[in-house]
């Protein structure tokens, strides 16, 4: 539908040529003030710098934190271990020295004898049940008839010097507090008072 | 300005295939980097800086019926040093940096483990003869954790430890014959460790982390690539103590008779459970080597069956009761040599008159011939299932790896003499378990229970598995068991080993058997297997005992293994506290 006709133009369509040069619009434009756009972006920038820098600086701490919590952990990981091996130790030990073979033959050199007749006193009747004879120490000196090559070279109670505490766990073993009491016997057995 | 559009234009095409080329370069490198190549040099970074180490889970624990440890793991190290390293090196004593020359570190290391300087040095020397760029050389196995210590505080930097669990058997001998041991790389090979391996057996685990240059760990970088498995822990009915006690006995018996071997059963008779299986000669699991003859390091008592002779009359005894073709006052007159029909040729161990015996006095007596009057009233196959009833011909309940079932032909396939042999303990075997079964079912009003020596494989988290079954089968009657344990009561009282076997305060049944062995070649030799089987007290039987001894060439009569059933029973009795018998014992006569 175009055509090269000249058109006259109604006063409405064409409103911008009559009202250009008018000073109300002038008005309207304004200069807008650069630093009151200006100041809140630094603020801005310099929080966000900020905050960088500080999660940095805490990230770095925590890093820091956290090796010098592997380093504690690693050390506290060897003392477990060294104290794990001072208790398998010591435990080994302490089962070793209480093998029935070790018992007997520590009851034996203290003197002890087994009496395999048993005797019984029936309090209802005061009756005595059993044959009571004095123990004849049949074992003496069978101890070693059931072998134990743990006990190789662990000494008796007997052989151990004066003051010493078992040559088996000498080694490590805190030494306060150990040293053997000599029990005196002088008005019978201690035994406690029951009322 | 069409030039300068020319010109840029240009630049701008020289800068973009610059761009693109270096971009493709990149490329390139990044796709052979990240794709071609990733694996090898993922594994290179990572080996650079992790470590891959095993997790020893350990093996489980062989315990006593009270916890006792009879089994258990501890860690050892393996020490060895590299020979191609070795040589003098620095180190700080008190702050003062001293040199240690080779002669000493090599004297230090072995004063440790055992060895002279000049074996140590040959072993250097011996392993850079062979390789000059030797970086291994084993100085001593398994070390336990104070010579670890030792060396490692020596700090000698090519002395290494490798970690190498080892198995400890705290009460040595104690019960050796049952526990059994491993081998040195860890392999179960005899006794409940073989038997009760997949129970016991535990999974190392592998754990890989990462670490910095000065070996310490990464944090947060453990990754455990297989987690280590415990074993579970066996539980055994045996008491550790009493066992101990009843190897002593016998061993000394077994010692002073000239014995060849023996063994000693203690069963619990309300329970089946065993208490005490002692056999010698025994092992110590912790030296197998000190025992010569590999057939000494088990557990004849289950491993080894051979005719049980007399003490099998009670079974007899006990199959005709309940039968009801005979009580303990039934009479036979016995002669010394006794010709059934079949064509069997019977005789006793001495020469004797007839005797006019009651049931209860062939027992006494022990004769066989009398018993063979006794046991004939019963037919072939009957006494064959009262036999298989009783446990005869098969193996025990028990689980021991190579437990000897016995043999038991078919009542078809005796042979006249068998016939009747079997009715006094010839021409079958048993094992010592199966004896005592016998009795146990007896003493137990006729109930026989299975034969129990583990209780169950305990889990870390405490369930027991693998518990045995606890039911009893009824074998004979109640009054059949009762008048048999009556009459055996009467054997020991009025036997001819009464004081030996007297157990003051407690009534007891006991009956001896005195066995021909076979001598390998299909006849017999001449010793004798000696035995004495019996349980107390008899007004309420807690404990069966039972004691074999092969070929005591010093005394060769159930004489020998008398005191070892005194001694066992009365320990057992005074140990676990039985109430001495109150009632008196019934009187029985053995003649008429």
């Amino acid at each position: 539908m175009s055509d090269n006709l000249a058109r006259v133009l109604t006063a409405d369509a064409r409103p911008q040529f009559t009202e250009r040069p008018g000073a109300d619009e002038r008005r309207h434009i304004e200069i807008v003030s650069p630093s009151t756009h200006k100041r809140p972006r630094v603020v801005y920038a310099l929080s966000a710098v900020a905050c960088v820098g500080a999660i940095v600086i805490a990230q770095l701490l925590l890093s820091v934190g956290i090796s010098q919590g592997a380093y504690e952990i690693s050390a506290l990981r060897a003392s477990q271990v060294e104290l794990g091996r001072t208790a398998d130790s010591v435990s080994e030990d302490l089962i070793r020295v209480s093998s029935p073979q070790s018992l007997a033959a520590n009851a034996e050199a203290l003197g002890m004898v087994s009496n395999s007749t048993p005797a019984y006193l029936r309090l209802s009747d005061g009756a005595v049940l059993g044959a009571p004879t004095s123990a004849s120490g049949s074992q003496a000196g069978a101890a070693s008839l059931v072998p134990n090559s743990l006990l190789t070279g662990v000494p008796l109670v007997t052989q151990v010097p004066a003051g010493g505490q078992g040559a088996s766990v000498a080694s490590g073993a805190p030494a306060a507090g150990t040293a053997p009491v000599a029990v005196t016997v002088a008005d019978g057995l201690p035994s406690p008072t029951t009322r | 300005m069409a030039k300068t559009n020319m010109s840029s234009k240009r630049r701008v095409a020289a800068t973009v295939v610059v761009l693109f080329a270096i971009i493709g370069l990149f490329v390139v490198r990044l796709v052979d980097i990240q794709v071609v190549r990733a694996e090898t040099l993922s594994a290179d970074s990572l080996g650079n800086r992790s470590v891959e180490r095993t997790v020893y889970g350990s093996r489980g624990e062989i315990l006593d019926a009270n916890g006792v440890v009879l089994a258990g793991t501890v860690m050892r190290y393996d020490v060895a040093l590299s020979p191609k390293n070795a040589s003098p090196f620095t180190r700080t004593v008190d702050g003062v940096e001293t040199s240690v020359p080779l002669a000493q570190s090599v004297a230090e290391i072995g004063a440790v483990v055992g060895l002279s300087a000049d074996q140590v040095q040959a072993l250097i020397t011996d392993s850079l003869a062979d390789n000059p760029k030797s970086d291994y050389a084993l100085v001593a196995k398994k070390v336990g954790v104070d010579a670890f210590r030792e060396l490692y505080a020596l700090e000698i930097p090519w002395l290494t430890f490798t970690q190498n669990p080892g198995r400890v058997y705290p009460n040595g001998a104690v019960a050796g014959n049952i526990v059994g041991f491993v081998s040195s790389e860890g392999e179960a090979q005899a006794g409940l460790e073989a038997g009760e391996d997949s129970c016991l057996a535990s999974n190392n685990g592998i754990e890989t982390y990462e670490r910095g240059a000065d070996g310490v760990r990464l944090p947060e970088s453990t990754v455990a690539t297989e987690p280590a498995a415990d074993g579970s822990d066996v539980i055994t009915t045996i008491d550790s103590d009493l066992q101990f006690f009843v190897q002593q006995v016998l061993a000394e018996q077994a010692q002073k008779t000239g014995a060849a071997w023996g063994n000693v059963v203690v069963q619990e008779v309300k329970t089946g459970k065993l208490v005490a299986v002692a056999d010698y000669p025994s092992v110590d699991p912790n030296d197998v080597s000190a025992t010569t003859n590999p057939e000494d390091r088990g557990s004849r008592a289950f491993t080894a069956s051979y005719e049980p002779g007399s003490t099998f009359k009670a079974l007899t005894a006990a199959s005709v009761l309940d039968a009801g073709l005979a009580t303990p006052d039934s009479q036979v007159v016995a002669p010394y040599r006794y010709l059934p029909e079949n064509g069997a040729n019977i005789n006793d161990s001495s020469v004797h008159g007839d005797l006019r015996l009651t049931l209860t006095g062939v027992l006494i007596e022990s004769s066989n011939t009398g018993m063979s009057l006794f046991g004939e009233r019963l037919n072939d196959q009957q006494r064959y299932d009262y036999m298989t009833k009783f446990g005869v011909g098969t193996e025990t309940e028990s689980g021991f790896p190579g437990e000897d079932p016995g043999i038991l032909h078919p009542a078809e396939n005796w042979d006249n003499q068998t016939e009747y042999a079997t009715m006094f303990g010839q021409g079958l075997t048993t094992t010592a378990l199966q004896v005592s079964s016998i009795y146990q079912t007896i003493a137990n009003g006729g109930v026989r229970m299975p034969v129990q020596l583990v209780s169950g494989c305990r889990a870390a988290d405490g369930t027991l598995t693998e518990v045995p079954a606890a039911e009893g089968t009824q074998v004979v009657s109640a009054s059949a068991a009762r008048d048999t344990a009556d009459m055996l009561e009467m054997v020991y009282q009025q036997g001819w080993l009464a004081d030996a076997w007297n157990i003051p305060g407690y009534r007891a049944a006991a009956k001896t058997g005195t066995a021909q062995m076979p001598d390998g070649n299909g006849g017999y030799s001449k010793g004798y297997l000696v035995s004495v089987s019996g349980f107390a007290p008899a007004d309420d039987p807690q404990y069966v005992v039972s004691v074999s001894l092969a070929d005591p060439v010093n005394m060769n009569s159930s004489a020998a293994s008398a005191p070892v059933f005194q001694e066992v029973m009365s320990q057992a009795l005074k140990k676990y506290r039985a109430v001495p018998s109150g009632a008196t014992a019934p009187d029985l006569s053995g003649t008429w």
